[in-house]
């Protein structure tokens, strides 16, 4: 099939209504949830998730898309009007969007968070259709070992996601990967923790346990603390962002996508050290260096750019490799696996005109993030005026029939309560749920693999070396496991800098 | 609560989870059939291996928590009342544990709408008007998309019974 053909096949995959509908539907909830404090992006995609299950499967996972992409940018609004991020790759935003606005720029601000948003989205997306495709013809080459090696390689993603202390993300992960053990075994069918149950014995359905994992702790703390959200929002001000703002954060807003770019490809990076990347570079190159920090629109430029930069690049390992890229495409897959899709290699083969479906639908999600970013600025203030005991309880209320229609089970509705308060008590002791989350999809393929390999050498450990591939992938291995030793073992990190107020959970 | 004490009590944990897999979990619970030709292949070598990763990081959780100085700040958010909070937390365990026992006989709609109403209660709303309506309102709207859209089997229950 040539790449015309793959993408005409594409284009009458996504050639109705009903996609566009969803995708522009996807971006206002993603902004709209990100640009609630506390209701974060990964959150949104999470609940969303089991609307999808009665979607055709490129609709419901551009309607997925649209929610990653939209909660991404909505995030920066909280951070520029009242200083706290809806998610934490908004983080870097804060620096000088919270000075413009205390100066009445809130507007400005927020026009340039959007126009940098949506060009860095453009770029991620080109570079999403550019390599995963040719990602994706070299991993056709993979075998057991091979894939064994990868995924052993990307668990390396928990050390990226594990917050302040790497001990607690390991003892998260390793929680997740035990968790992920539940079930009949996959080469002898025989039990494991199933006591007998039916119901565990095709193991711990995965959306319970992300739901229960992100949502249900949100209701507990609420329930802890039913005042501590009490805040106050302040209005845009009369500024607006000019050509000239943009054309002077041109090269800060490219610069940003492409480190975004670049650092979302990696399994397991994420969007808010690509910010915090983005904005001290732009920061060193730029001639107003001394104006960072102290309310510059060429800063909350590159922030913004660059966490946005990483949204379309995530993809390029989840489509081309199956391995998500952070906690959101982590819980994508969860989508591709609903309607019976295995992203990886061989999507590139069997569902080529999905590949190119959702690459069109992308590309259109930048210019739907431009008009819907655009009313949500301006509309804002009544998104922040839903009160949050009432949204607590919508969330539990959406939660218990998101998981239910997973598989119309009451049984996973306790798993995600049961998820819920383990999901709670880890918060309250500072243990991360994104490893968890992440262990828990990826275990089950590492040891998958692992004994599919182990069964092809009768036994013989030699054949998770044999080849460059898993060399390579061992050698990657070793050096990001060197590299987190050297700086990760220490205990947990102090707590960060005085700029940033804390971050909405992940 | 501080870092020290969090990072040593998480480390006995760990240590103790560890113990209690290996000792007790993995035997009795992990069925191992009698041919299995290399120890790799085995059901419990992924168990046992995880078990062992465990303490492991166990230790490494107590050691790094014993390297650190005492008396940090406490790492969770204070409140007023934690009696309050506490009951709080309780109240809405009730609230789950009650609704899994009558979801089957009241079915998911109603059992919905009093879940979010006692749920409001327990958060004690600044709105009741509004949070009532939002208690009927979402379980009906959830309620007619997935299971006339969906076209999901939505549990009814025993009593009053929607289209």
């Amino acid at each position: 099939m040539t790449f015309l053909d793959s993408l005409m096949a594409g284009l009458s995959l996504v050639s109705n209504l009903e996609v566009f509908l969803a995708l522009g539907l996807g971006v206002a909830i993603g902004v709209i949830a990100g640009a609630i404090p506390g209701m974060s992006a990964t959150m949104a995609v999470a609940l969303t998730l089991p609307f999808t299950f009665s979607m055709q499967p490129v609709t419901g996972i551009l309607l997925l898309l649209g929610v990653y992409k939209g909660g991404i940018f909505g995030g920066s609004i909280p951070a520029i009007l009242i200083k706290t991020p809806g998610t934490p790759a908004s983080s870097a935003t804060v620096m000088d969007g919270y000075p413009m606005a205390e100066r009445g720029e809130a507007g400005r601000a927020l026009g340039m968070a959007l126009w940098a948003s949506c060009t860095a989205d453009l770029v991620s997306n080109l570079s999403l259709i550019l390599f995963a495709g040719w990602l994706a013809s070299f991993a056709l080459n993979f075998g057991p070992p091979e894939f064994f090696t990868l995924i052993l390689f990307s668990l390396t993603i928990i050390a990226g996601v594990s917050g302040e202390s790497l001990l607690r993300g390991a003892f998260s992960a390793l929680l997740g990967l035990l968790l992920a053990t539940v079930g009949l075994d996959l080469i002898y069918g025989t039990n494991r923790f199933t006591f007998g149950d039916p119901n565990m014995m095709g193991g711990l359905n995965f959306i319970a346990v992300l739901i229960g994992l992100f949502a249900i702790p949100e209701v507990l703390a609420m329930a802890w603390h039913p005042t501590g959200h009490l805040g106050k929002t302040r209005s845009l001000g009369k500024n607006k962002v000019t050509f000239a703002d943009y054309k002077k954060s041109f090269r800060s807003i490219l610069r940003g996508s492409f480190i975004g770019v670049f650092l979302g490809s990696i399994p397991g990076i994420g969007a808010a050290p690509a910010a915090f990347l983005s904005y001290s570079e732009a920061r060193r190159k730029s001639p107003n260096k001394a104006n960072f920090g102290k309310g510059e629109v060429e800063g909350v430029a590159a922030a913004e750019a660059g966490n946005n930069g990483v949204a379309g690049a995530t993809l390029i390992p989840l489509l081309a490799l199956g391995v998500p890229g952070d906690v959101i495409t982590a819980i994508i897959i969860g989508a591709f696996m609903v309607h019976g899709l295995q992203p990886g290699p061989m999507m590139f083969v069997v569902n080529v005109d999905l590949i190119y479906g959702l690459f069109i639908g992308l590309i259109v999600s930048s210019v739907f993030l431009l008009v819907i970013g655009s009313a949500a600025i301006r509309g804002f203030k009544y998104v922040a005026d839903i009160p949050r005991r009432i949204l607590i309880p919508t969330v539990l209320i959406l939660s218990i029939y998101g998981v239910f229609a997973v598989n119309n089970s009451v049984f996973d509705i306790g798993v995600m309560l049961v998820m819920g308060w383990v999901g709670y008590l880890m918060m309250r002791m500072h243990i991360p749920a994104p490893p968890f989350l992440i262990a828990f999809i990826l275990g089950p393929l590492l040891e998958d693999n692992f004994r599919q390999a182990m069964l092809m050498s009768g036994g013989s450990p030699v054949i998770l070396f044999r080849g460059p591939i898993t060399w390579f992938f061992w050698g990657l291995t070793a050096i990001t496991l060197y590299a987190i030793l050297r700086t990760g073992l220490r205990g947990p990190k102090p707590p960060d800098s005085d700029a940033v107020a804390s971050p909405a959970k992940n | 609560m501080d870092n020290r004490q969090l990072q040593i009590r998480l480390g006995l944990g760990a240590i103790a989870l560890s113990l209690f897999l290996i000792l007790i979990a993995i035997p009795n619970w992990v069925s191992v059939p009698s041919n299995v030709p290399h120890i790799v292949l085995s059901p419990v070598f992924w168990p046992y291996t995880l078990a062992g990763l465990m303490g492991l990081t166990g230790l490494g959780l107590v050691a790094t928590g014993m390297s650190q100085t005492a008396g940090g700040p406490p790492l969770n958010e204070q409140i007023e009342d934690e009696k309050q909070g506490y009951l709080r937390l309780a109240a809405i365990a009730v609230i789950m544990v009650v609704a899994m026992a009558i979801m089957a006989k009241l079915g998911m709609v109603w059992t919905s709408m009093l879940m979010f109403m006692a749920t409001v209660l327990v958060l004690k709303t600044r709105y009741p008007i509004a949070a009532f309506i939002c208690a009927v309102a979402i379980p009906l709207v959830l309620y007619a998309f997935f299971a006339h859209v969906a076209g999901l089997a939505i549990p009814q229950g025993d009593f009053v019974r929607l289209p």
